[in-house]
């Protein structure tokens, strides 16, 4: 699959990475992962943040439109902010695949060395490692900058339209989320409409 | 708090207050309009004259053009056009240190704009600890590469890395290069002239081969403190010789007045009054007498109104007095100038890539200690620089 990002921060439970296509983060919910030892091993990771900022954090984002040049066109008029900003992803590990071809849904032995690529998933691995849904979980117990319910939500939209709309693994994930949500009404109720197929 | 800020309130307060006064005001009215009236002919006859007789006091512009003329920017390459623009940056000797050495650190930024806009930002560091770098020989003596020395050998290498730059810039549409500062490297007049037969024969032939690839290169001066275009226009104000100025005989009150005026007055804010924005002066011959030894890449300059304030653009006589390249040079920073809110992003960009950081400071001291760490030598500095570390109490 194609390379996406670098990874530039790195842990037990989560990577940083920079996109190599500036503003285009893989989507929020989206799976992603990290092959090791040239492909014997693969970490799975759910995209749970994407940020664009100057790539020097001394370096103050300035106003730079005007009434003719906006939008996409200050990019054609500054071309230097290709190189003086950047995109980044955060991606919680959710599972790997280890030598013995085995999905495993919990946390990695190790994280994912630095400097390493980041590849997106085609449908068929996106279908093969969401067939269970033990790493629902992970999501919704992470510490991360937007509310978790609303991530396992854009996490399972994702993974609905990956599997060619699949509406059986649909129904078995709202059932996942309806146990693991049991005695949180508001919180189960706003990621059910979250994820009801448009 | 050792420093006695109520001692220095007031003296501050004085300071403005002279600054801002009537006759200030006045003053520079009428410098303003000496530039606006003033006859370049008769300017130029008595530049010739005076110049011929004795030395003028004071560092002169001679006009190339009519003096008081203007111009607004010539429409930019329509196919579109790169910017290759240098800063550097040094760690300079240190002498509390037992090793000599000095960093150089030359950022670069070529920007392309048009149909296929681009841009490249890079950086080339450089580590100097060699004989031939930190000192410069002459008649068995060692003059250390330092202060206004080291700040040579810095343009040196910026202009050095702004020329591969530039050969290196893609095919498509004119080039232009510039270089942060001032092309005319008048800290060589203080210099013995051994150090001046090292260093400008260097800068002298970038310049060249700058000229020989046909590409424009420029110095780029942000709010200039520069004052020769005023210095000029006293010799307008009384008609007498400036060889006697020091008596200041003939002169009515009012000449006299203005003229000790135009003594402080800088070109910058002249012209920021004679010019719109977008606007050059015309181009001047600057009279540095270390330009003499510049030959053909004497470098002329004008000043230009970035729309913020006035810039100064200095160039070798070749990008002056070629129309095509004084457009391009005109029309490209203007244009810089106008993206970069005042300032040509070429030039911030290239100063970000050549900023050495506090932190890269001391990693390269600790990257010393370390390899002399590893030979079993310990990294004594000096009893005073320990203590102004430690600064024990």
């Amino acid at each position: 699959m194609e390379r996406i990002g670098e990874i530039v921060a790195t842990s037990s439970s989560s990577l940083t990475a920079v996109s190599f296509t500036l503003h285009q983060p893989p989507a929020l919910g989206s799976v992603v992962k990290v092959d090791l030892e040239e492909g014997r091993r693969t970490v799975y990771g759910v995209v749970s943040f994407g940020t664009t900022t100057g790539l020097d954090p001394g370096r103050r984002v300035v106003r730079r439109s005007t009434e003719h040049v906006h939008d996409a066109a200050i990019y054609v008029e500054h071309p230097q902010l290709q190189k003086t900003l950047r995109t980044e992803f955060q991606a919680l590990l959710v599972g790997y695949i280890g030598p013995d071809g085995r999905v495993h849904q919990h946390l990695p032995p190790q994280p994912p060395p630095l400097h390493f690529s980041v590849c997106g998933c085609d449908s068929d691995e996106v279908a093969r490692f969401s067939q269970r849904r033990a790493y629902f979980r992970l999501l919704l117990d992470a510490a991360v900058e937007l509310p978790p319910e609303q991530l396992l939500a854009a996490h399972i939209r994702e993974t609905y339209a990956a599997r060619g709309d699949d509406g059986e693994w649909l129904a078995a994930a709202a059932r996942e989320v309806a146990a693991l949500l049991k005695g949180e009404y508001d919180r189960l109720m706003g990621l059910l409409q979250a994820i009801e197929p448009q | 708090m050792p420093l006695d800020l109520a001692t220095i309130q007031p003296q501050i307060a004085q300071m403005i207050a002279q600054a801002h006064t009537e006759a200030l005001a006045d003053h520079m009215n009428a410098a303003c309009e000496l530039l606006r009236t003033a006859d370049t002919a008769h300017l130029r006859q008595v530049l010739r004259e005076r110049g011929h007789r004795d030395r003028i006091p004071w560092l002169v512009a001679k006009p190339v053009e009519e003096i008081s003329t203007t111009h607004p920017a010539p429409p930019l390459p329509t196919a579109g056009f790169t910017v290759v623009a240098s800063d550097g940056s040094t760690i300079a000797p240190d002498r509390h240190s037992p090793l000599r050495f000095f960093v150089l650190n030359v950022g670069l930024a070529r920007l392309t704009y048009g149909q296929q806009p681009d841009a490249r930002l890079w950086a080339r560091g450089m580590f100097c600890s060699d004989a031939e770098s930190i000192y410069i020989t002459a008649e068995g003596r060692r003059i250390p590469v330092e202060g206004a020395r080291l700040g040579l050998r810095m343009a040196s290498e910026e202009l050095q890395a702004l020329w591969e730059a530039a050969r290196e810039a893609p095919a498509d549409g004119p080039v232009l290069a510039l270089r942060d500062g001032s092309l005319i490297f008048w800290a060589l007049q203080n210099e013995e002239d051994a150090v001046v037969r090292h260093f400008l024969p260097q800068i002298l032939d970038c310049l060249e081969r700058f000229e020989g690839a046909g590409i424009p290169v420029a110095s780029y001066i942000s709010y200039p403190g520069a004052q020769d275009v005023a210095n000029t226009l006293r010799l307008l104000v009384c008609g007498k010789d400036p060889k006697h100025c020091g008596q200041c005989v003939g002169a009515s009150d009012e000449e006299r007045a203005l003229c000790r005026a135009l003594a402080d007055i800088r070109d910058q804010p002249l012209f920021l009054r004679h010019l719109q924005p977008g606007q050059r002066s015309a181009v001047f011959d600057s009279t540095s007498t270390i330009l003499d030894r510049y030959g053909e890449q004497r470098v002329q300059f004008f000043y230009l109104h970035t729309g913020e304030e006035i810039a100064r653009l200095e160039a070798p006589q070749w990008v002056m007095q070629d129309a095509t390249m004084r457009g391009l040079l005109h029309a490209a920073v203007a244009d810089q100038c106008r993206r970069g809110r005042g300032y040509p992003p070429a030039l911030m960009e290239a100063h970000e890539q050549a900023v050495i950081t506090t932190g890269e400071r001391r990693l390269v001291e600790q990257m010393v200690e370390e390899a002399l760490a590893a030979r079993g030598m310990v990294y004594v500095r000096s009893a005073k620089d320990r203590s102004k570390r430690e600064r024990g109490v």
